[in-house]
């Protein structure tokens, strides 16, 4: 079967450009080597670490930085992209909240306040300024997992002025004796005996404590997380509101379900556990670059031929697999062999401090691209003119230094979706 | 000022320092040992943790080679459980002289270094990886040992035997009285506080920085600090020792050691054993040198790089740093400067700490009239508390001691124990109920947690168990039974919980994991590409992204007992 557009890459740019195609009516797969960043991020939409108006950051940035992917989607593709984006959660039962006008304030598990722009509603009840409301705020969690932790996460909130307690609770019985990661947790409390018993505690806890509302680690469920926290916050008589714990990221997994969904809705489909490894160009010069007409992946050790008439490239960085550093001071572009815009050596890659203000040089290593999102090679030619890049391979960002990885893969996979 | 008294002040952690400390407490006499950063800091828990057989000094230091071998079976009689039995291989790649192979062997013969050789499709059956080219194979008793274990096993036995050891403990003066030392002035790193210390004798065991300590007593001892830069590999390409049969180089060797291979050494002359860095070329060169033994070395995924200072002591003229010998000497600076009540123990290896500190001990304890004699190659000594209960190796493969360390040791622990859904560090499957020991056995920071148990020394390089660490040793150290007052209300034990430990803070706890992330990055820039690379971006997504840490640098400061931002303690420099 031929495809009119095939996207390489299941993060949240790759599966908003699929969504954007598939809503024009075309034919859409997504493949993908497996699940983007999305599964080891916040599950938040962060747009940029820049003060009280992101969306107003974004628009200064663009001007001032045209090289950015801000400047190349615009901040208009980004404003559609997160309605776009919101309505697939909306559809999904897991409302987003939040305003691009504004910047709210989010506590982590270590108990840092981090800037984000858009969360889903089960995590809103944490924002900041709602722990100053003078209200005692208690944090839960459990012991058996070791990826949350209240009394320190509670500590770092009183430090910051919050009256904030932190408690372990009882884990329930279960038929478990082994592996309890955030993904097991978020099944067992979809069980409402469990979350029976979680909230009888938590009820006690609220009784004693007299608190507003109660922190819990981002577990609570993971296709029915809003029935879930309504239930507890039923039983436990208080707000209750998710943090984010160490990966694997529950509400990242619930924004890629989401979208997965819209995707399906629309047509498309996803097929997950396919290895793009290279490409293949047709003869024909268009004077604009070359054409791609099939890529090749490998899954169960098969090599498989996919065609289609347009492609986006939405592999993410080093992070997600799309670019490789090679010991030899190279990084390569893994699906297309893409050229990519990178420091010049080594040398240049890495600050010896790890928090190093500006990051790491290598982390804003990229695929250069024109306003149509085509790849450009040294030269800024055309490399293919039917291919979009999208998300965490571009060239010339650091997402998470600049706190803009959801707001980049939004706004650059949405306008992949229209052009 | 705090004054304490004591027969032997012993300056220095590591292996010698601390053998020296057990080898005087076992003979009756008191001693107080310091040491600057946690033990271990300094050269012993920097090496790649070759137990020597003695092979690779036959050829041109036949004492340090004979010392070898003889240290080599003791070892393995009183510290089993921080020895692999892995065996080693001398090996003749294609790049190597073919006559140095009969050279070896006579070595080996003159020196009693125990060697046989085996057919090289005998050394492919056992370890396939190989390079193939290889010519012949030398097989001697070669091992990996778990050079912290094992000096923690021996502080332990020295303390149980009445010597105080005091880490962090940094020497600021050391006190003359005319042509005599009478004693030090030291400082807690973790309060600040300042101790005067008397002694009768002072014995330096600083190893690399024992001419810096020497210097303080107005003495001169040259110590070549030799920089060895060393790579482990996320993988046991060998399960054996392998080192290139030719005379001592850079590269030669391979070391399996717990779950990764370290490949060594380099040997560069550092003015200063405090401030070096690694250059990619020593890494480069390294990856290029193990392609040699083991082709396709270079694809094996590198964690980490660091270096160590060999305390190379420089007695004469020698041409070469690597020419210097490699055994080592007792100096009585009685004898040799005029300057008496000091002592300084210098050069040698960890394979004869326990040797150097029964020759030191001799002659120190007829200088105070202690005719005991040295046992210490007779007692075994248990292991410290953090250590798994032994678990043998399931029939115990054939000829080998079932009390030694093996590879399965503690997955082997953790499902007798059940205790797969506790691991907190799971790239080196450590519980929580280790990490809690290593915690409360008095961790001044996460850096010593990890040479307890290495914990941050997987594939992760700490990403998941850096944040867990934390946690608990704030709940360890802020709430000391692990229970917060609220927590105590909750579990029906009322108002009698311990109040929160006013002396440790969150500030403290911040600190700690900062620090700790900075070490583990030191550990990894230098050998960041390809799947590495990749993970220390995860890693940048979690602290950075998803936690937010560098917004609590505000929330951050040295105290509680932690020792997270001295000087003194930060061994290894990036270069500027």
């Amino acid at each position: 079967m031929n495809y009119d557009t095939i996207v390489i890459g299941a993060g949240i740019a790759g599966l908003m450009a699929a969504l954007g195609r598939a809503e024009r009516g075309e034919r859409v797969l997504v493949l993908a080597k497996g699940h983007g960043t999305t599964h080891w991020a916040s599950g938040c939409i962060d747009l940029l670490d820049a003060g009280d108006d992101p969306l107003g950051a974004v628009e200064r940035l663009a001007a001032e930085r045209p090289d950015h992917p801000y400047a190349l989607a615009g901040a208009a593709a980004l404003e559609r992209g997160l309605e776009r984006l919101r309505a697939a959660c909306e559809a999904a039962g897991y409302p987003l909240v939040g305003s691009p006008r504004r910047t709210l304030l989010l506590p982590t598990a270590m108990g840092a306040l981090r800037p984000t722009v858009l969360v889903p509603a089960t995590m809103a009840a944490g924002e900041s300024r709602q722990l100053a409301d003078g209200r005692p705020t208690l944090i839960a969690g459990l012991r058996e997992l070791r990826d949350f932790y209240p009394p320190m996460i509670a500590a770092n909130l009183r430090a910051q002025g919050f009256a904030v307690d932190g408690v372990y609770l009882r884990l329930p019985p279960t038929d478990r004796s082994k592996e309890f990661g955030p993904m097991i947790y978020a099944r067992l409390f979809e069980r409402e005996e469990f979350r029976a018993e979680i909230g009888r505690q938590l009820a006690e806890h609220v009784r004693r404590g007299g608190y507003a509302r109660v922190g819990l680690p981002a577990v609570l469920g993971l296709r029915r997380a809003s029935e879930v926290v309504r239930d507890l916050q039923d039983r436990a008589g208080a707000l209750i509101f998710e943090i984010p714990t160490l990966p694997t990221s529950v509400p990242g997994a619930r924004l890629f379900h989401a979208l997965e969904e819209a995707l399906r809705a629309a047509g498309g489909r996803l097929q997950i556990g396919s290895f793009v490894q290279r490409g293949e160009a047709s003869d024909q010069e268009t004077g604009e670059g070359a054409v791609l007409v099939a890529v090749y992946s490998e899954a169960a050790a098969r090599e498989q031929r996919h065609g289609a008439r347009r492609w986006v490239l939405a592999t993410g960085g080093v992070a997600g697999g799309g670019l490789r550093a090679e010991h030899t001071g190279e990084l390569r572009e893994t699906a297309l062999g893409l050229p990519v815009r990178a420091p010049a050596s080594r040398a240049e890659w890495l600050a010896p401090r790890f928090l190093a203000e500006g990051g790491h040089p290598v982390f804003s290593a990229g695929i250069a691209v024109d306003a149509a999102l085509r790849p450009l090679d040294a030269a800024g030619r055309v490399v293919y003119s039917n291919v979009a890049v999208v998300g965490g391979a571009l060239a010339g960002f650091d997402p998470i230094r600049e706190g803009c990885l959801e707001g980049v893969a939004v706004a650059t996979g949405y306008a992949a979706g229209q052009l | 000022m705090q004054m304490l008294e004591t027969e032997v002040l012993v300056v220095g952690g590591g292996a010698t320092g601390t053998g020296c400390a057990l080898d005087l407490a076992m003979r009756g006499i008191r001693t107080i040992l310091v040491e600057k950063g946690d033990l271990t800091h300094g050269t012993t828990g920097r090496y790649h943790g070759l137990l020597h057989s003695g092979g690779r000094y036959v050829a041109k230091d036949q004492q340090s080679a004979t010392e070898c071998a003889r240290e080599n079976a003791v070892l393995r009689r009183i510290i089993p459980h921080c020895i692999e039995d892995t065996s080693g291989f001398f090996v003749i790649t294609p790049w190597d002289d073919p006559n140095y192979g009969d050279r070896f062997l006579a070595g080996c013969h003159q020196t009693g270094v125990p060697v046989s050789e085996i057919p090289v499709a005998e050394m492919l059956r056992r370890e396939p990886v190989l390079n193939p080219r290889i010519s012949r194979a030398f097989e001697v008793p070669d091992a990996s040992a778990d050079s912290f274990l094992a000096t923690h096993t021996v502080a332990l036995a020295a303390r149980n035997y009445g010597a105080d050891i005091l880490t962090y403990h940094s020497l600021v003066e050391i006190i003359r009285d005319g042509d005599r030392v009478v004693g030090a002035v030291v400082e807690d790193l973790r309060s600040g506080e300042r101790k005067r210390i008397s002694c009768a004798v002072l014995l330096n065991a600083a190893g690399a920085w024992a001419g810096k300590i020497a210097g303080l007593a107005g003495v001169t001892v040259t110590v070549v600090p030799g920089k060895g830069t060393m790579v482990a590999m996320n993988h046991r390409m060998v399960n054996t020792v392998v080192n290139r049969c030719k005379l001592p180089s850079d590269g030669d060797i391979i070391v399996p050691i717990h779950t990764v291979a370290v490949i060594g050494t380099t040997d560069v002359h550092v003015p200063d054993p405090d401030v070096y860095g690694i250059e990619p070329d020593e890494v480069s060169f390294m990856l290029e040198e193990g392609e040699k033994l083991v082709p396709g070395f270079k694809q094996y995924r590198a964690l980490r790089a660091w270096a160590g200072v060999r305390p190379l002591y420089k007695d004469q003229d020698v041409a070469s740093d690597r020419d210097i010998p490699r055994t080592y000497k007792l100096l009585d600076h009685e004898a040799r400067d005029g300057v008496a009540g000091i002592f300084s123990i210098v050069g040698g290896k960890w394979t004869t700490f326990r040797l150097m500190a029964e020759e030191a001990v001799n002659e120190i304890a007829h200088r105070l009239g202690n005719t005991k004699p040295c046992r210490t190659a007779d007692e075994v000594l248990p292991p410290p508390n953090f250590e798994h209960r032994s678990y043998p190796a399931p029939g115990g493969a054939a000829g080998h001691r079932t009390d030694h360390y093996w590879l399965g040791k503690h997955l082997a622990a953790v499902e007798a124990e059940h205790a797969y859904g506790d691991l907190i560090c799971e790239c080196e499957l450590v519980t929580r109920e280790r990490m809690l020991a290593a915690i409360n056995s008095g961790a001044s920071n996460l850096d010593d947690v990890r040479r307890d148990v290495r914990m941050g020394m997987g594939p992760c390089q700490g990403g998941w168990c850096i944040y867990r660490t934390t946690a608990l040793l704030y709940e360890q150290r802020a709430e000391p039974d692990g229970v917060s007052r609220q927590q105590a209300l909750a579990d029906g034990a009322g108002g009698n919980a311990d109040r929160p430990n006013a002396h440790f803070s969150i500030q403290n706890a911040n600190a700690a994991l900062l620090h700790f992330l900075q070490e583990r990055w030191k550990g990894m820039s230098p050998v960041l590409w390809g799947d590495q690379m990749r993970q220390a971006r995860l890693d940048e997504l979690i602290y950075v992204g998803v936690m937010g840490v560098q917004r609590l640098r505000p929330l951050a400061e040295q105290g509680g007992g932690l020792v997270t931002d001295r000087p003194e303690v930060a061994t290894e420099y990036v270069k500027a």
